[in-house]
Order: C-alpha cells, then sequence, then structure tokens
C-alpha cells in the first residue's frame, strides 16, 4: 500500500465516528424541527424526516398565538418579545457597567484597585443557585416581583464580563490615553471615545455569551415571575405541558423558537463565542 | 501611569459603583444574608421574620430521607458524567484538530449546536423521545431493532440515566471548544521532534497530548464537576426529581424546600451546604495549579 492510499483510509476512518457523533448530535433537534414543520399530531413522529408532501409552517403561527384562547393576550408571541426585551436590556446595560469596571480597574491607579479587581473575580466562585434565596427575598422587598427589573437588574453586571475587559483595556498601549489627555478630554470621554470604540472583539464575545446567558435563563424567571403575561419563553414553554393531550406540532414550534433566536446570533458570531469559551478557560 | 487628582478619582469610582451596587445587592448581600438564614427557622407563610434556631437545620437535614438522597442522586450523576464528558470532549477534539479533517468548522459547529439551546426546550425533546410508553420514540427505535421496550424517563434504574445521556449530549461541545483551544496552544514542533521516532498514536496520546493538556483537564473537571452539582433544569422539566426520588438532586430539592414549601431557612441550609462544597473544590484546584 503506497503513502496516498493509506491516507486515504486513515481520513475515511476517521471521518466515519465523527460524523456518526455528529448525526447523533444534531438528531435529537432535527426531529423537533420536523415536527415543526409537518402538520400538527396527537402522536410524536417516528422518524426524523418532516412529512415532505405536506410540509407547513401553521404550527409556528398557531404555536405565537398558542394559549391564547384561555385569557386575552397571553402567548407565546408575547412570552417571545418580554424575552426578547430582556435579553436586549441585559446585553446593552451589562456591557456598559462591566466595561466601564474593567476599564478603571485595569488602567487608573486608586485605593482599594486590586480590591475591587479581586471582588469582581470572586463573583465568579459563587454559584446562581446559593444565592437565589435572598435574592428572592430581596426582589419581594423592592416590589419587583413579576417586573422586567426583576429579570434584568441582577443580570447587569458580571465578574467574567469585567475580568475580560481588564484584560482587554491592559493591552492598550498607555500614549492614546495620554493623547488624547492633552487634548483635554475628561475620563468619562476618553472612555466612550477613545476606548469603546477600540474594543469590537471583546464587545462581540461579551455580547454573545450575555445573550446566551439571559435568554436561556430559567430558574431565576420561574421564582420572580408568576404573572403569566410576564413569563419568558423559557417559562412559557411549560405551558404545553399543562395540557391534557399534547399537540406535538405546537410544542415542537414553540421549541424551536425558544431555541432558534440564539442559534442564529451564534452562527452569525461563532467566532467571537468561541473566543469567549476558551478567554474564561484561560487563567487571566 | 497618569497620577490622578482627587476630583478624577472621584469619578473612578463613579465607573466602579453601578457594577458594585449590583454585586453588593445581588450577590456578596445575599451570600451572608443565605448564611445567616440557615441558622433561622423562616417560613414564608407562617412567620413575617426569621427565627434563629442555630443548627437545627442542618441537623435535620441530615435525617431527611429526601436529603440524603438528593445528595447520593447529584453524587453518582456527577461521577458518572463529568469523566464520560470530559472522555468524549477530548476525543472529539483530537478528531477535529487531526490534519486529516477538512470541515472542521462544520464538525465543530455541530458538536456545540447542543450547547447553545435552551436546556428547557431540549429536556422536552428528550422528554418525548425517552418517554416510558412502548410507543415512545426511543422504544419504537429499539422494537425496530428487535430489542425490548424500556421504561425510560418513567421507570427509577432509568431515569436518571436519561438525564445524564441529555447532560452529556448538552455538554460535550462545550468541553471539546476547551479541549480544541488546548491542543491549538501545544506547538507544533513538538510534534514534529516526536515524529522523527516510530511511537504509535495511542502513545503520542498518552506520553505528550495529554501532559501537556493538564492545565486545561483540571480547568474542566472543575467548571464541570460545579455545573454537575447544580443540575436543575432537566429534572425539574423531565421528573420533577421522580419516580420517587430516584432523580431528586440537591437543587431541585433547594426549589422544593424553597419555593414550593417556603421553608427558606431549610433551603439556605441546602445552599451553603452546595456553597462549601463547590469552595472546598475550587481551593484543591488553585493549590494543585500552583504546585505547577
Amino acid at each position: 500500500m503506497n503513502y496516498k492510499t493509506s491516507r486515504i483510509i486513515k481520513r475515511i476512518l476517521l471521518n466515519i465516528p465523527l460524523a456518526i457523533g455528529a448525526i447523533i448530535m444534531l438528531a435529537p433537534l432535527v426531529w423537533m424541527l420536523s415536527t415543526a414543520i409537518s402538520p400538527n399530531s396527537f402522536l410524536p413522529r417516528q422518524t426524523l424526516m418532516p412529512d415532505w408532501q405536506n410540509l407547513t409552517l401553521q404550527n409556528f403561527v398557531d404555536a405565537w398565538n398558542f394559549p391564547s384562547a384561555t385569557t386575552e393576550g397571553l402567548t407565546m408571541g408575547r412570552f417571545f418579545l418580554n424575552t426578547v426585551i430582556m435579553t436586549v436590556c441585559i446585553v446593552i446595560g451589562g456591557l456598559l457597567f462591566d466595561s466601564m469596571a474593567g476599564y478603571v480597574i485595569a488602567r487608573k491607579e486608586f485605593p482599594g484597585r486590586t480590591f475591587f479587581g479581586f471582588l469582581a473575580l470572586s463573583t465568579l466562585m459563587v454559584p446562581f443557585y446559593v444565592t437565589a434565596i435572598p435574592q428572592y427575598l430581596i426582589v419581594k422587598d423592592l416590589g419587583w416581583m413579576n417586573t422586567f427589573q426583576a429579570l434584568i437588574v441582577p443580570s447587569l453586571a458580571s465578574g467574567m464580563g469585567i475580568h475580560l475587559f481588564r484584560s482587554h483595556f491592559r493591552s492598550v498601549p498607555i500614549e492614546l490615553e495620554e493623547c488624547a489627555k492633552l487634548d483635554g478630554a475628561s475620563d468619562f470621554r476618553i472612555f466612550f471615545s477613545v476606548m469603546i470604540p477600540i474594543s469590537k472583539p471583546i464587545i462581540g464575545t461579551m455580547t454573545t455569551l450575555k445573550a446566551m446567558w439571559s435568554w436561556n435563563q430559567f430558574l431565576w424567571p420561574l421564582i420572580v415571575i408568576n404573572d403569566k403575561t410576564m413569563y419568558t419563553i423559557q417559562q412559557g414553554l411549560t405551558f404545553f405541558q399543562g395540557l391534557a393531550v399534547t399537540q406535538y406540532g405546537y410544542l415542537c414550534a414553540g421549541m424551536t423558537l425558544a431555541i432558534l433566536p440564539l442559534l442564529v446570533v451564534f452562527l452569525c458570531m461563532q467566532n467571537f463565542f468561541i473566543g469567549g469559551l476558551t478567554a474564561g478557560a484561560v487563567k487571566g | 501611569m497618569i497620577v490622578a487628582s482627587k476630583r478624577e478619582r472621584f469619578g473612578y469610582y463613579l465607573f466602579l459603583l453601578p457594577a458594585f451596587i449590583i454585586f453588593g445587592t445581588f450577590i456578596f448581600g445575599p451570600m451572608i444574608y443565605s448564611f445567616y438564614l440557615s441558622f433561622c427557622k423562616y417560613s414564608l407563610v407562617t412567620a413575617t421574620s426569621a427565627k434563629w434556631i442555630g443548627l437545627d437545620n442542618y441537623l435535620n437535614l441530615f435525617k431527611n430521607m429526601q436529603f440524603l438522597a438528593a445528595v447520593k442522586n447529584t453524587a453518582i450523576f456527577t461521577v458518572i458524567l463529568v469523566p464520560l464528558t470530559l472522555f468524549g470532549g477530548l476525543m472529539v477534539a483530537i478528531g477535529i484538530n487531526s490534519k486529516l479533517i477538512k470541515y472542521k468548522r462544520f464538525y465543530k459547529i455541530c458538536y456545540y449546536i447542543p450547547y447553545v439551546s435552551s436546556m428547557v426546550a431540549v429536556s422536552y425533546v428528550f422528554k418525548i423521545l425517552f418517554s416510558g410508553r412502548p410507543d415512545g420514540v426511543m422504544n419504537a427505535l429499539l422494537q425496530s431493532i428487535g430489542l425490548e421496550p424500556i421504561g425510560w424517563l418513567a421507570s427509577a434504574d432509568w431515569d436518571l440515566i436519561v438525564v445524564i445521556l441529555l447532560s452529556f449530549w448538552k455538554q460535550v461541545g462545550y468541553v471539546m471548544i476547551i479541549y480544541l483551544g488546548g491542543l491549538l496552544a501545544i506547538p507544533d514542533d513538538v510534534y514534529e521532534a516526536v515524529s522523527l521516532d516510530p511511537i504509535s498514536g495511542t502513545t503520542m496520546l498518552r506520553k505528550i497530548t495529554l501532559p501537556l493538556l493538564k492545565p486545561t483537564t483540571m480547568f474542566l473537571l472543575v467548571t464541570e464537576v460545579i455545573n454537575s452539582f447544580q443540575i436543575f433544569t432537566p429534572v425539574h422539566v423531565m421528573t420533577s426529581g421522580g419516580p420517587g426520588m430516584a432523580t431528586l438532586t440537591l437543587v431541585t430539592l433547594l426549589y422544593e424546600k424553597g419555593f414550593k414549601n417556603s421553608e427558606m431557612g431549610q433551603a439556605s441550609a441546602i445552599a451553603v451546604i452546595i456553597f462549601v462544597v463547590l469552595l472546598i473544590l475550587s481551593i484543591i484546584q488553585n493549590k494543585v495549579d500552583s504546585k505547577e
């Protein structure tokens, strides 16, 4: 056997397990999508493929308007919009707060600087579940139950974000700041018109991470939202379970709505996303 | 560094203020409050304020069947899932990293799409696929290749396995990405130097690749243990801890106690126990890291 054929055989041997694995990884989601675009049914689909002759988007329309029969304005569409509002606010607000804190910790000299850096990092050691109960009591005392504030405010700052922004700003040459300072720019001005514009990669990374955290959060909305018109889409999915008979077409369309937006964001910003995950793994 | 005036310094604190108000209100404050509550009896239904009862919450927990079951299930879950995910993720990463593989980007996407997908939605998908009914999707598949149907989520022997399968499927892509990062950091000349000697692929893996990946493995080990300890969503969606107590986990129990029965004290004691265990793990990791 010559070198070339042995290489081809090796290539095939390596591709087969990887391809089988990839099919297993995608199968549950393909099944979900196939069910969603086939006519609604009271039985789960027994095949991965959709009903090619009767492809339909009707399930999405019905899922979007879904439990509306019972209460006015109580639809998956509403839950979807609630989740979009929550996610957009968390991403924008969170980026602002994280970058501001990361900036001064990285670049400025003041009493308590190392301490604040340490505090920000130490928040990474506290899992959400450990503080869930007091957080709930605080939100209740603030009168924030069933509001967007309750969903958004606790997620507006993240130790990971501050940490990544800090490492990024550290690598910016000091001359940039000094030039702006000589021109008479204030710290606020320097931050917003010099530092932020050169931070696009890190902003991209943090956008994907924050979007993922906030879109997919489940336990926290479950605790602070019990008014159904304020449900997030993840909570909204539990609606389908409460029904006497599961309508698989609706359910799968609903689940697709809960997965797809994030998937689109992540496919568009793939490199930022991978960069973010890997950055978290590197000790700074 | 530019020397700062008093007024400028005041400005710096303003930059820190929003983030640290949030940390104070929603992380550090609640942590201290959690410790305090864990020594109190505080039922939101019957009492308006917390009453100090010392160690009773902890003592009661260790006599509580549900808590012991939750500890056992969480431990089994973690001990099976973590090595499995690390091994699976490493294998996929090594495969994709090979020079013989062409469509690296395509494979990467396939493997970590589950990681980005909503846990609630995929839990429902698995709940339908692994339904215990004989006409469930997986059971139909088993029967079509001549096997007996399995009780899956309806059976106390299988439901923890379904939760593990789902978690593996969801998490393996993340592990792969991190290992790929680690593999890329190994310089090419290490392999070139070795390739002069005739050694097999497995020896190369054992003697060269694995030792070089050790920091990555340590990081993943700790993060994955921390994640597994906090398993909640799939259990809540698929089984609610049942049948019986077969899939009751620590965080599911915390949720039940705190938010269903509103026993804030008991639930806080569980939270503190989870925190202490995870803290000890992190400290061990730091010790190992700094030794090297």
